[in-house]
């Protein structure tokens, strides 16, 4: 199967810090990845060098075969702005505290980089960005502004923003942890029933029982290797390494 | 990224450009002096000498003198009003000809290369009071409050340095006002004890005012002339000249005698010296 | 003199006082956009130096401003001073004001959650496009309060072009009032900024109000 997603001996320094120790990982088409990990652990790094939020020191990046990061003598140089701008094409991200525009209605925050970036025509953005609230289960809070939606209203606002880009793969950064308890429930049903329509994704998060559910497979990080990986019901119920098991022995008590 | 830097750079220099296009445009204009044009500068708020009279003009008897000179030079008169603390600068910088407006010679004037007319008014500072006050000379300002325009003579004869500089070390404070109005306010108002200023100007005041009284006797006295820029000698020789013939053909003293003057009319130098 | 005649003479001025207001307002804008985005600058230099610059004409009076603007070209390179004083006056101005605004934008573009930027970089946005479309509408609506603040102070300080003789409402009104030996035309100043200030207040209460459809 073809691989939308390669990162390969990804190194990431913070002054003098290793952050990411030759970590390498890759996703296919139509899977769900999860990562796990206690904080400090370098999940959210590894998924902003993927999305060009960070730049990795060395590595290299790869989407769908398109090279946004080449390993040349360990270090990692990147394509140029236009190629780059080509990726960024490719995959969406949605972030832990949405970031949706304040400004702008839902149905702005969701159209305008569809028409300013992809150059796409109006009335075709707006009936799939209205489509897509649809799915969200938002289609009368098109005009409504982000202050007057939930939190969990919002994050979904923010998804249907990142796939009106019409991504490839879709990358999570923890999209529950801002998120009231009670409201975590409507993100990840989002998320599964993406799943279910053969999105390709990559989601950090700590939510246990969802990773296991949804993914088809399953990184535990820790200090900025991966310590353990492979089918989410043998890492999260049968895991071999004493650092996996100490990390959800806590996540059980919490 | 460079690009954008370009663009930045771009919008600087265009910026900067425009400034000085404006900057050049305007300000190339050649100053017009002496084309048949004499632009007299004058402090409009130093009444009788120049201020704006009740039909909004300016006017004022150096300004009646000096556009009567004009009329018999067949020099085409202007009027600028400077800002007093500026005015050097303001006729250096050609925005008038002179300095006419009942201003006192400074030796600091002539040395600084500036051609000073021969005096027309000899200037008396005087002490205004109360009419109930208690003070009646200089000596009983010690451990008074006392009031004068910043600027002016009485506040540079007052000053550091000044010919009555004991005598303001007097004082329990000295406070200087913008304006001479202020002073009068402040003493009607009985936040001072008293007010040094010209004597003309007293009496204007006491006049308007009956709760005050000038008190006997001067604090020195100082002269009235105009000032040119270094180099126009020839300019006020010529000025000179044409003031002397309207003080014998008699203009002058018609103009002096106008009510509006008549508390300076005893200062005036050429009168005085033609009887 | 009558009061009729008074505010006649003075509203002569009040053309003057609106044309240095609405001048300055006009350029002091984007020019201070201009120094806060170089006051940001990557680049040291360019930071340095306009930094040091928003600090001399943040930390000198305006009027010493007005009068280097003024004649300080007579004296430096023997130009002639312009006849129209409303061009050095408002070039003052609208440099000292912007050294101000400058200040109030960088403290506005810097308040930005880093995550708009990310957001917008991420959705593919140039630089340019996340400036002007999601940076400054948000940064507008934040320094607000600040800049109507220094509108306000601008009507005030119109008054100090009289340093450089320059006819304006407040020179016309203590001329006469030095003349006339009254403090009507101190009263006539004291309402006219009253009344215009009233209006400022009024005009960027109504924006105020117009951005506050988000939070």
């Amino acid at each position: 199967m073809k691989k939308l997603l390669e990162i390969n001996h990804c190194r990431k320094q913070f002054g003098g810090m290793e952050v990411l120790t030759d970590l390498s990982l890759s996703v296919e088409e139509s899977r769900v990845l999860s990562i796990i990990g206690p904080s400090g652990s370098g999940k959210t790094t590894l998924l902003r060098c993927a999305t060009l939020l960070e730049t990795m020191d060395g590595g290299d990046l790869i989407y769908d075969g398109v090279y946004a990061a080449r390993d040349v003598d360990g270090k990692a140089v990147y394509a140029s702005p236009p190629e780059l701008g080509q990726i960024r094409n490719m995959f969406g991200l949605v972030f832990q505290n949405f970031n949706l525009f304040p400004h702008y209605s839902v149905l702005k925050n969701i159209m305008e980089a569809p028409m300013l970036v992809q150059k796409r025509n109006r009335d075709e953005v707006e009936a799939e960005a209205r489509d897509l609230l649809e799915q969200m289960g938002l289609a009368d809070r098109a005009d409504a502004y982000p202050y007057q939606l939930s939190g969990g209203q919002q994050q979904r606002v923010s998804i249907a923003r990142a796939l009106a880009m019409k991504p490839k793969i879709l990358l999570f950064d923890e999209p529950t942890s801002a998120l009231d308890p009670e409201l975590t429930g409507e993100i990840l049903r989002v998320i599964r029933r993406l799943a279910e329509k053969k999105m390709t994704m990559v989601i950090v998060t700590h939510e246990m029982a969802f990773a296991r559910d949804v993914s088809d497979w399953v990184v535990f990080m820790n200090g900025g290797v991966i310590v353990e990986q492979g089918d989410p019901r043998e890492v999260i119920d049968h895991p071999t390494q004493e650092r996996t098991i100490q990390f959800l022995r806590r996540m059980q008590e919490q | 990224m460079k690009n954008k830097k370009l663009v930045a750079i771009i919008c600087c220099a265009a910026v900067i450009a425009l400034l000085a296009a404006a900057y050049f445009i305007f300000f190339n204009k050649p100053a017009k002096i002496n084309g048949g044009k004499f632009t007299m500068g004058i402090d409009p708020e130093y009444p009788p000498f120049s201020y704006i009279g009740d039909d909004g003009e300016y006017t004022g008897f150096d300004v009646e003198i000096c556009k009567a000179a004009c009329e018999k030079l067949g020099l085409d008169f202007q009027i600028f009003a400077v800002n007093w603390d500026q005015k050097l600068v303001q006729m250096d910088s050609k925005e008038c000809d002179c300095i006419w407006s009942g201003m006192t010679i400074l030796p600091s004037m002539t040395e600084a290369g500036y051609v000073i007319s021969k005096p027309y008014f000899d200037n008396t500072q005087v002490i205004v009071v109360k009419t109930d006050s208690t003070i009646a000379g200089p000596a009983d300002l010690e451990g008074k409050v006392v009031a004068v325009q910043n600027g002016t003579s009485a506040f540079k004869m007052v000053s550091e340095g000044g010919d009555q500089e004991a005598l303001g070390k007097t004082f329990a404070s000295l406070t200087t006002p913008e304006s001479y109005n202020t002073c009068f306010a402040e003493l009607d108002g009985g936040a001072v004890d008293a007010v040094i200023v010209d004597q003309p100007v007293a009496l204007d005041q006491i006049k308007k005012n009956a709760n005050l009284k000038i008190l006997d006797g001067d604090l020195g006295s100082e002269q009235y002339g105009i000032a040119f820029r270094s180099g126009d000698a020839e300019l006020c020789a010529k000025i000179e000249e044409a003031v002397a013939e309207l003080v014998k053909d008699g203009t002058y003293a018609k103009i002096a005698s106008k009510d509006a003057y008549k508390d300076i009319t005893n200062n005036l130098i050429f009168l005085n010296d033609a009887k | 003199m009558t009061l009729m005649t008074m505010i006649a003479k003075m509203s002569e001025g009040m053309g003057h006082t609106f044309e240095i207001f609405f001048l300055t307002l006009i350029f002091s804008q984007p020019l201070g956009m201009l120094v806060a985005l170089m006051r940001m600058s990557k680049n040291r230099i360019v930071s340095g130096i306009t930094r040091s610059v928003i600090s001399v004409l943040r930390g000198t009076p305006l009027m010493l401003q007005l009068l280097a603007v003024t004649y300080g070209p007579y004296y430096l390179f023997g130009i002639g001073v312009a006849r129209n004083k409303l061009i050095p006056v408002v070039i003052a101005f609208s440099i000292n004001y912007a050294a101000y605004f400058a200040e109030i934008y960088r403290g506005g573009i810097e308040s930005m959650p880093v995550g708009q930027y990310e957001a917008a970089e991420v959705l593919g946005y140039t630089k340019t496009q996340t400036f002007m479309r999601i940076i400054l509408p948000q940064v507008v609506k934040r320094v607000l309060p600040s800049v109507t603040n220094e509108i306000v102070t601008l009507v005030k300080d119109t008054s100090m072009a009289y340093t450089v003789s320059y006819l304006e409402m407040f020179t016309i009104g203590k001329q006469i009032a030095n003349s006339q030996t009254s403090f009507l035309p101190f009263v006539v100043a004291g309402v006219f900024y009253f009344v215009f200030n009233a209006v400022v207040d009024f005009v960027m209460g109504r924006i105020e109000k117009r951005l506050n459809y988000y939070r």
